[in-house]
């Protein structure tokens, strides 16, 4: 236990105001910082000890929140609330949320706070697992992971969280091989942030309705999810586009270029400009993949939001269902 | 993850009883400022589940805190102000502030210090601290409609014993009950203490099976006649003091 907080001394201190007792906290420090695990767009995760349990190896993200007149944002405080309550299920496919706490008055700079995550430490993710992957994943192990990325974006999708940045970087795979989601909730509170000018975002698994600024949702992290499925099989990335257009002929030159009529009205640019590509056979592409397996990722990668599958459907999907996971 | 309940004997040896305040006189002061939370809520039009997370946040807040570190009222500020974020019933500091003054002599607004919109948010990241981020909080209201909306009988006497309920719900604020136990819990007793003085017995619900003795075993395992009666006797003390109309002894 620390020893800070309150004096236990006989008379009453002698306050000044609130401001006084807020310098204690500072003493109360709980995490020891270790080294950067991994800077995102939105600030800067890292590997930490948590000193009053033991010295376990927590992930720490920082977030820096503006405050306003009163205070904390709403918005950031109804999402902390969110990922404090969803919490409570102890989703096996999401990554725990151990604790959140702040930095105190002194580390406030220009009316901002900086909020500190702390999550369960996961070694590794799925884009380093793939890439040390010495040959291709077993269809078993494929299947595995593929139903539990689905289980975890369907558990978001049942709370009504969009996680809007699906990819192998914030699916954490832990040591016995279960794949967890992280990075997610906090959309909001990104969106009052600073972004960090530097960080270069992959456009790989967006899907069509965002790269075109048409409203979107909760299918946006299907197709997300569909990219990386195909990647489980052929250990690359699906669509490697440099930038948003060049993402776009990527997806065409899969899908076929979208009829006229599936063309959203307020999509930013005309569909003629993209040529008349024809549709391509994903078989060709993943040759190894199980035939089951293809149809439910042709399922997740349609251009149309309404038409691909939810979350829900892809758990009930026969590659899930004809025979039983293991 | 945080856990919210405690036993008797964490209830007595508080922060505030080691800072020499004796249990009595933090009595007093948990049922002033929940008081205040519940007063300056309902006149700034603020809804019940605000009001009554605000004042979940200051019980739970003294659990690590002394009254003597930290006054009552200001802090019951602070906690209907993150109420009213949280649930979405964001009212603006300066307002609060302005009807706590209202409502407050001289001598205890005097606590609020000379800046006290900047005392609120300072408090507020201590705050926020103290609670763990653990801001959703429930409360047995919703709790009470669901257990009604199963209950057979008279239409008229179901409600008013849910109505009564209700009342029950809204004292029971002022005491450390919501420290003890689980919403759900509290729901089912106080509907029980409802049912009792309104003389309504529960005969029959919905979902009934042989298993259940009563319509609670319904909702909530394991809860036995000394439990219930128990937090009906915390909950009547303050009912008692307050002269609920109607009111009766239990036993």
């Amino acid at each position: 236990m620390s020893s800070s907080g309150s004096s236990s001394s006989q008379s009453p201190p002698n306050m000044a105001s609130i401001s006084d007792v807020s310098a204690l906290f500072q003493t109360a420090k709980k995490y020891e910082e270790l080294n950067v695990i991994g800077t995102g767009a939105y600030g800067t995760v890292y590997k930490a000890r948590d000193l009053h349990n033991g010295g376990q190896i927590v992930a720490m993200k920082k977030v820096k929140v503006a405050l306003t007149e009163d205070g904390i944002p709403l918005s950031t405080l109804r999402e902390i609330a969110l990922l404090r309550q969803l919490e409570a299920y102890r989703h096996p496919n999401i990554v725990r949320l151990l604790d959140v706490c702040h930095g105190g008055q002194s580390m406030e700079r220009d009316h901002q706070l900086v909020l500190f995550l702390v999550f369960e430490h996961v070694e590794q993710d799925l884009d380093s697992y793939l890439k040390r992957a010495p040959g291709p994943l077993s269809e078993n192990r494929i299947r595995n992971m593929s139903y539990d990325i689905l289980s975890g974006v369907d558990f978001l999708h049942s709370h009504r969280i969009v996680h809007r940045d699906l990819k192998p970087h914030n699916l954490l795979v832990t040591s016995s091989g279960r794949v967890k989601l992280a990075d997610f909730g906090l959309a909001k509170t990104y969106d009052t942030e600073m972004k960090l000018t530097s960080v270069v975002v992959t456009l790989w698994y967006r899907p069509p309705e965002v790269l075109l600024g048409v409203p979107y949702n909760t299918a946006v992290d299907v197709w997300s999810s569909g990219c990386v499925l195909a990647q489980l099989h052929s250990r690359a990335p699906l669509l490697q586009g440099g930038c948003d257009s060049e993402q776009l002929h990527c997806i065409f030159r899969l899908l076929g270029r979208p009829a006229r009529h599936e063309w959203p009205e307020s999509a930013a640019i005309p569909v003629d400009s993209f040529p008349d590509y024809p549709p391509r056979d994903l078989a060709a592409l993943l040759p190894r993949a199980h035939p089951q397996a293809l149809r439910l990722i042709q399922g997740m990668l349609v251009f149309d939001p309404a038409k691909r599958l939810t979350a829900l459907d892809c758990l009930e999907h026969p590659y899930f269902t004809e025979e039983p996971l293991t | 993850m945080p856990y919210w309940y405690y036993d008797r004997k964490d209830l007595q040896n508080t922060p505030s009883f080691r800072d020499g305040i004796p249990n009595d006189t933090e009595n007093r002061y948990r049922k002033e400022g929940a008081r205040f939370i519940i007063d300056t809520g309902s006149k700034m039009d603020l809804g019940y589940n605000t009001v009554a997370t605000g004042v979940v946040y200051f019980h739970r807040f003294y659990m690590f805190h002394s009254f003597r570190t930290f006054p009552r009222y200001i802090t019951a500020c602070c906690c209907l102000f993150l109420a009213g974020k949280v649930e979405e019933t964001p009212k603006k500091c300066k307002d609060i502030i302005k009807v706590a003054k209202s409502l407050l002599n001289e001598h205890k607004f005097s606590t609020f210090g000379e800046d006290p919109k900047e005392e609120v948010m300072t408090l507020e990241r201590i705050l926020l601290q103290t609670i763990k981020f653990d801001l959703q909080v429930e409360h047995p209201y919703g709790y009470l409609l669901k257990y009604a909306k199963c209950l057979k009988g008279d239409k008229t006497k179901l409600q008013k014993m849910v109505q009564m309920a209700w009342t029950f719900v809204n004292d029971s604020l002022c005491t450390t009950l919501c420290l003890q136990w689980e919403p759900e819990v509290i729901a089912v007793a106080l509907m029980f203490l409802a049912g009792k003085l309104s003389k309504f017995e529960v005969v029959d619900w919905n979902g009934r099976t042989p298993k259940h003795t009563a319509w609670w075993d319904m909702f909530v395992e394991d809860i036995t006649m000394e439990l219930l009666e128990d937090i009906c006797h915390q909950a009547n003390v303050i009912a008692d003091s307050m002269q609920y109309p109607g009111n009766a002894s239990l036993r």
